[in-house]
């Protein structure tokens, strides 16, 4: 192995520990402000940027800023992110070199990738932001977080209960002397559960699979952040030369695993400067040096690229004449600080970091509550967690400003959804039960949900019984009650998102 | 040599017999019992927290009378919210790191401290500054931990009469003592959350279940979790809004601790700092009937 391959198999598994630490740390760790940049892989990301810039309000170009020096970078030495830097890529290198056939014969569309982002930046330009789909730093942390995080928890725990509870000799011991370790360093804090767990992670194993096709098939093909990278990389001085095969010789065609080698110096954008045509040329005559770019450029169909534009421009109408979701349901509760709904859509690229940092396991992603185009963006899934009134942690991770940063004071305030009683249900009124766990849990200080006394006649015995009521003023949708109520499956008071503050109308 | 289908065979047996064997019940447990001699209550006010515990400690006979030297201690304090320490939701953390000095002080092992809370164990103990009392103490044999999940058990209650089976933790049942320090406050479906309330802390199961038949299901618990002593913080109590409040104005400087090795009999003088009757508590009542404490104050010895 040459010394180029190992230092960059190095860089590509040091960066990719990084990012997996950086998500480790994406977690509540005894202090209200996280300590780290825990989303730094997303304020590298141009596709963010490009998602922020093109939606309306303020782009925080502070949050961003390394998302452009990463294109600077790009301008000077071409697309060195995909080869050294990006985790996707890189667990397409580790994970997808045993799925890799040696004889490939499948040539790929190259090309597809460019009409893919300008399909998406002319949607995302008229409205409609799906590149959140098909970031491939969205794909990998959503998949991390949804799915891989989620499933590793499950095994070690199963693991390490298991030989707590059998006793096993020496094994059981030896286990729990390395558990508080992994409790302590490489376990959440809790079992995270998420929806959407399995189209997750099928997605995920689907971009691993296509290596079976052609090594880093999602790169060289689909994926929108390498195309805009690519054209960045146009202008880069830093040049290989020999441009194309040699006429003795086609190795860089047959071994280059971008296709980037051709008989002309068109596919200069696919090359990623992983440099292993520096070792497999057999006569060392491949050299990266700055100078005069090529001649050739991009050959890309005019038609087609047009074609594909049209098609991004359509897209948003076609989005936009569905029904808003707000006009016929009412369970679609953002995170505290999130921005209106439309602007929330196009800001948000689908990473998946407010979820996993969530202290309360409130956030989930999204199927349809928020229409088709909202698939997993966060959404309050009240039943299953619960906004924690103290925490601001969902806004300190948004890289794009979808979720916006609150101060404790400000987040107390913002009402996100309102909860409402549902009596045929609720234990006081449906069955003369005692109760009242809402009430208890209810966090704003003077409480938003209070109780009235009420003689009641069960079982012909008068009763006198505390009926919880919501103070709708003072209700800030933070859900906890719907978390705990007792009642089983789907609970008593649930939060429906009237009168949340981001929203123009306000309460009935 | 083993082949692999040998080794596979050998393996399955052991493991099976490894579960067999764990599944056999070892634990005997302890069951609540006072006798007639823990009939006493000590109530002690004054400013200086740390003084005024070692006060009401003393005058019970000290913490020697209660920890026996290498015994294993639990101390329960309410740690259940995210609140901070002057919104009295949480058992000072005065209180809490004095008692555990008391503990060490009467030669205990280890002192183990823990509460089942109700929002996000992290932030409760941080922000209760309970955490940072216990590190302040700098000893490796006080230690407050989260609640490990895989050490729950539901046991039978043998004198259960709302509930007859409950998931409890097993180390506040194992630890030679258990020390229940609760903060009195207000809680509008049992009126109030003291001594025998403050338990709850170390059961598992859902516990808002519980809320419909509170008094009964409180005194069930209480017969299984025999505490040696109960200490109630009423240095700050909270009078309306409980039992998380979150607002300065519910809350009344008291400067009072109340001591008893009775659980019930620490409540029913508790309750009278908010201004009710001891009988007028539904779950102090359930208690004395159960044996749990002394109801009528004027038959409980003054220390």
């Amino acid at each position: 192995m040459s010394l180029s391959r190992k230092w960059r198999i190095l860089v590509q598994s040091l960066t990719l520990l990084g990012f997996c630490w950086l998500f480790l740390q994406t977690e509540y760790r005894g202090t209200d402000e996280l300590a780290y940049p825990v989303s730094l892989l997303f304020r590298l990301d141009p596709l963010a940027l490009v998602s922020a810039f093109f939606a309306s309000g303020k782009t925080d170009f502070i949050l961003l800023w390394p998302a452009f020096l990463l294109l600077v970078l790009t301008i000077i030495f071409g697309r060195f992110f995909c080869g050294w830097l990006c985790p996707l890529g890189s667990l397409l290198d580790f994970l997808g070199a045993p799925l890799r056939r040696s004889q490939s014969r499948f040539s790929g569309w190259p090309k597809f990738k460019y009409y893919l982002l300008s399909a998406l930046t002319l949607a995302s330009l008229c409205g409609l932001q799906l590149f959140g789909l098909f970031d491939p730093l969205s794909i990998f942390l959503r998949s991390l977080t949804l799915a891989i995080n989620p499933v590793w928890n499950l095994l070690a725990n199963t693991t390490f209960d298991w030989l707590y509870q059998a006793k096993l000799p020496l094994i059981s011991s030896t286990a729990d002397v390395v558990y508080p370790f992994f409790r302590d360093h490489l376990l959440a804090f809790r079992q995270p559960v998420f929806l959407l767990t399995i189209l997750t992670a099928f997605v995920f194993l689907a971009v691993i699979l296509l290596e079976r096709l052609q090594p880093r098939f999602w790169c060289r093909n689909l994926c929108p952040l390498g195309a805009l990278l690519g054209l960045c990389s146009q202008p880069s001085r830093l040049q290989r030369t020999p441009q194309s095969d040699c006429s003795d010789c086609k190795q860089c065609s047959l071994q280059c695993y971008m296709g980037a080698s051709a008989a002309d110096s068109s596919h200069a954008a696919e090359c990623i400067r992983c440099l292993d045509c520096l070792d497999f040329c057999p006569n060392q005559r491949v050299k990266f040096h700055f100078s005069k770019r090529g001649e050739k450029r991009f050959d890309l169909s005019r038609r087609t690229l047009l074609a594909a534009s049209v098609g991004g421009v359509m897209l948003a109408p076609l989005a936009a004449a569905a029904p808003l979701s707000a006009s016929y349901r009412n369970d679609l509760i953002r995170p505290p600080g999130a921005t209106g709904e439309s602007e929330f859509l196009r800001r948000c690229i689908r990473c998946g970091e407010c979820m996993k940092v969530c202290i309360g396991g409130a956030l989930h992603p999204d199927l349809l509550r928020g229409g088709a185009f909202s698939l997993w963006s966060p959404v309050v899934v009240a039943r299953l967690g619960y906004c924690e009134y103290d925490c601001t942690l969902c806004g300190q991770v948004c890289p794009t400003g979808a979720i916006k940063s609150l101060e404790i004071k400000q987040k107390r305030q913002i009402k996100i959804g309102l909860a409402v009683i549902d009596k045929n249900r609720c234990l006081p009124f449906a069955r003369g039960q005692e109760c009242l766990v809402c009430e208890e849990h209810c966090p704003t200080g003077k409480k938003a949900i209070t109780f009235d006394r009420h003689k009641d006649l069960v079982e012909s015995e008068a009763r006198d019984l505390l009926q919880p009521r919501v103070l709708k003023e003072l209700c800030i949708g933070c859900g906890i009650c719907e978390t705990r109520c007792p009642v089983a499956g789907r609970s008593a008071i649930m939060i429906i998102s009237e009168g949340e503050s981001r929203a123009p109308q306000g309460l009935l | 040599m083993l082949d692999r289908r040998q080794f596979i065979f050998q393996s399955l047996r052991s493991a099976c017999l490894a579960a067999v064997a764990g599944s056999i019940p070892q634990l005997i447990l302890p069951r609540a019992v006072y006798a007639a001699q823990d009939r006493v209550l000590v109530v002690r006010t004054g400013e200086d927290i740390p003084q005024l515990v070692r006060q009401t400690v003393a005058a019970l006979g000290g913490m020697e009378r209660f920890v026996k030297p290498g015994e294993t201690v639990v101390v329960k304090p309410n740690i259940g919210w995210d609140r901070g320490v002057d919104l009295a939701a949480n058992t000072h953390p005065l209180v809490v790191k004095t008692v555990v000095s008391l503990c060490l002080e009467a030669g205990a092992k280890k002192v183990q401290l823990f509460d089942r809370t109700c929002n996000d164990p992290r932030r409760c103990y941080v922000s209760s500054g309970i955490q940072q009392a216990i590190s302040d103490l700098n000893s490796i044999q006080a230690e407050l931990v989260y609640m490990d999940r895989r050490a729950y058990k539901e046991l039978e209650i043998s004198q259960g009469k709302a509930i007859n089976r409950w998931s409890f933790y097993l180390p506040a049942l194992e630890a030679d003592r258990l020390i229940n320090l609760p903060i009195a406050k207000h809680h509008s479906i049992s009126t109030l959350t003291l001594g025998m309330k403050n338990l709850m802390g170390v059961i598992g199961g859902n516990r808002g279940m519980l809320h419909s038949k509170i008094a009964e299901a409180l005194a069930d618990i209480n017969t299984v979790i025999h505490s040696d002593l109960t200490l109630i913080d009423a240095t700050r109590i909270l009078v309306a809004n409980g039992p998380q409040g979150g607002r300065l104005e519910d809350v009344e400087v008291r400067n009072t601790l109340i001591a008893s090795p009775q659980v019930v009999t620490a409540d029913a003088f508790a309750s009278t700092l908010f201004g009710y009757q001891p009988d007028q508590i539904e779950t102090i009542v359930a208690g004395y009937r159960r044996g749990l404490g002394e109801i009528d104050l004027s038959r409980v010895q003054r220390l």
